[in-house]
């Protein structure tokens, strides 16, 4: 009985040294200085982020590029699987819609974004990059999902007479639940990511903007700040979506 | 053989309209560039209203084939099928067939009700929740109406299946090695029950398996198949009375139909034999 829990508290154990040992190195390098200017200790980058000016700084920041991503998020996601859906509901659109979606992820974010300012403006682009990094997760995950129920169910619901739209709405959709929330997981730390970038083309306010301007006036310690914040945002999105999916498989499984 | 063949009784066949209907049925399936495996070879079975038959046959004679074809799941490639003088896929349409794999096949996040449940749905009609009860009674599961497939044993799972094959009242019960997974001694008690269902309900059912003892046990007829590709080589009338429970297991007549009909499944026959 207490093996696998001795287990989990061992990899738990590991998984802590390993983030301290990176701390660490990364405190030495800084305090060595062998990677020039550009790399601070970590520790005055943690000093720096007690400070009430960056906080606050960082607050606002961390605000725009939050709801940028949340919202980004949310439109993916439902664009995704409106497009999943109508490529189970019409089979023969499903090859293009593929191709579709892989030609729209092959084109760099790099080089949406200056398009998205120009058509879309400096206000909605991050929320668009976001939505674009995330939408393409979700709908990997979401076709694979639909494709992926088994073949038993699937003669089952063909004898019952079940059409393509019951069939997607009481087969394929809660039997994929499970992948599509794996797609979901995958999807938020890069809708953060995309939101990141979209800012980098000119927003207001955002991480990106910071990391921005903290470049070009040699602010190290706050660049530092704002990629930890980006990367800590990403990853906390990361590890509340991997919670819901347990809750999800304990439910469709 | 050839005679045996045709000892099913003519006239009966003509007495009964027939429920489903398979004639000339050949089946190919295409394998690597121009070649085809034959599967049926001019299958020729008519089964009666509230007939049950038993297709019993070697594994890969193409008897689930038979069935999928009957449930619309697989085209002939020539020869025609009929169910109530219709096409499969009218039937399918209209929710008039029930079907039941060795595959559970239950939502496995949903209820045994809401399995139940699911043709009605399928079919957008409204749940008579009285029916999908009554049904769950009938197999013996009442008690386990909110309990989730993976919270029952295999034979419970199966009896949920069987219960949401027969939601919809079907003209006609496909049964596919529906008790195919489980072990000997919950089977044999799944095939009483069965027995016991079908006295209730009297619908034509036509159920594929390559269990000699459940096929007697529960048809009025059991059609034999050949090895691949498969044909009917014997059709054997089954004349003990329903419901058959446990004494029959025991009647020495029981036993030597079965041994004769073991014998005609292990006997390696003359496929090439002309019909």
């Amino acid at each position: 009985m207490s093996s696998p829990v001795a287990a989990r508290a061992g990899d738990r154990g590991l998984a802590v040294a390993g983030v301290l040992a990176v701390l660490v190195l990364a405190e030495l390098i800084g305090r060595t200085g062998i990677a020039g200017v550009g790399w601070p200790p970590i520790s005055e980058v943690a000093l720096y982020l007690t400070e009430s000016s960056a906080q606050q700084l960082l607050g606002r920041a961390l605000a725009a590029t939050g709801a940028a991503a949340a919202a980004g998020f949310l439109l993916g996601t439902v664009v995704a699987l409106l497009v999943t859906a109508l490529g189970a509901l019409l089979p023969a659109t499903a090859p293009g819609l593929d191709r579709l979606a892989a030609v729209l992820h092959a084109v760099p974010l790099i080089a949406v974004g200056p398009l998205l300012i120009t058509i879309a403006g400096r206000d909605a682009t991050p929320t668009l990059v976001a939505a674009l990094a995330s939408g393409f997760a979700v709908f990997i995950a979401a076709t694979s999902a639909l494709a992926s129920t088994n073949p038993a169910q699937r003669d089952v619901f063909s004898v019952l007479g079940a059409g393509r739209l019951v069939t997607l709405l009481r087969l394929q959709l809660p039997a994929g639940v499970p992948l599509i929330v794996d797609g979901l997981t995958l999807a938020a730390p890069a809708a953060v990511l995309g939101a990141v970038i979209g800012e980098w083309f000119g927003a207001r306010r955002g991480i990106g903007v910071l990391l921005v301007s903290s470049m070009q006036n040699l602010q190290v310690n706050q660049l530092w700040a704002a990629a930890l914040t980006a990367a800590a945002v990403a990853l906390l999105a990361y590890v509340v979506l991997v919670a819901a999916r347990d809750v999800v498989n304990r439910r469709f499984s | 053989m050839p005679a045996q063949t045709s000892s099913t009784p003519a006239p009966a066949e003509t007495a009964t309209p027939t429920a489903i209907s398979l004639q000339g049925i050949v089946k190919d399936f295409p394998l690597r560039r121009g070649t085809a495996v034959r599967a049926l070879e001019r299958l020729d079975l008519q089964i009666g209203h509230g007939e049950f038959v038993a297709l019993l046959g070697p594994s890969g004679c193409g008897k689930s084939t038979v069935l999928r074809m009957v449930a619309g799941l697989e085209q002939p490639s020539e020869g025609e099928v009929a169910v109530e003088g219709r096409s499969p896929a009218d039937l399918v349409r209209a929710h008039r067939l029930g079907v039941a794999f060795q595959e559970h096949a239950l939502l496995p996040w949903a209820s045994a009700r809401d399995n139940v449940a699911l043709p009605f749905r399928v079919a957008g009609r409204p749940v008579d929740r009285t029916r999908v009860d009554d049904l769950l009674a009938l197999v013996g599961l009442t008690g386990f109406e909110d309990a989730r497939p993976r919270q029952l044993s295999g034979g419970m799972r199966q009896r949920v299946a069987i219960a949401r094959a027969l939601a919809l009242e079907p003209d006609v019960l496909l049964l596919d090695e529906p008790f195919g997974a489980l072990d000997a001694v919950t089977r044999r008690r799944m095939n009483l029950e069965l027995a016991r269902i079908w006295m209730e309900q009297r619908i034509t059912t036509l159920l594929v398996t390559h269990d000699v003892d459940e096929a007697v046990l529960l048809a009025d007829r059991v059609v034999v198949m050949t090895g691949r590709p498969g044909r009917v080589r014997h059709v054997q009338q089954v004349d003990m009375p329903h419901p058959r429970g446990t004494e029959v297991t025991r009647d020495p007549d029981f036993h030597a139909l079965v041994d004769r009909l073991t014998a005609m499944l292990d006997d390696p026959e003359p496929t090439a034999e002309p019909s």
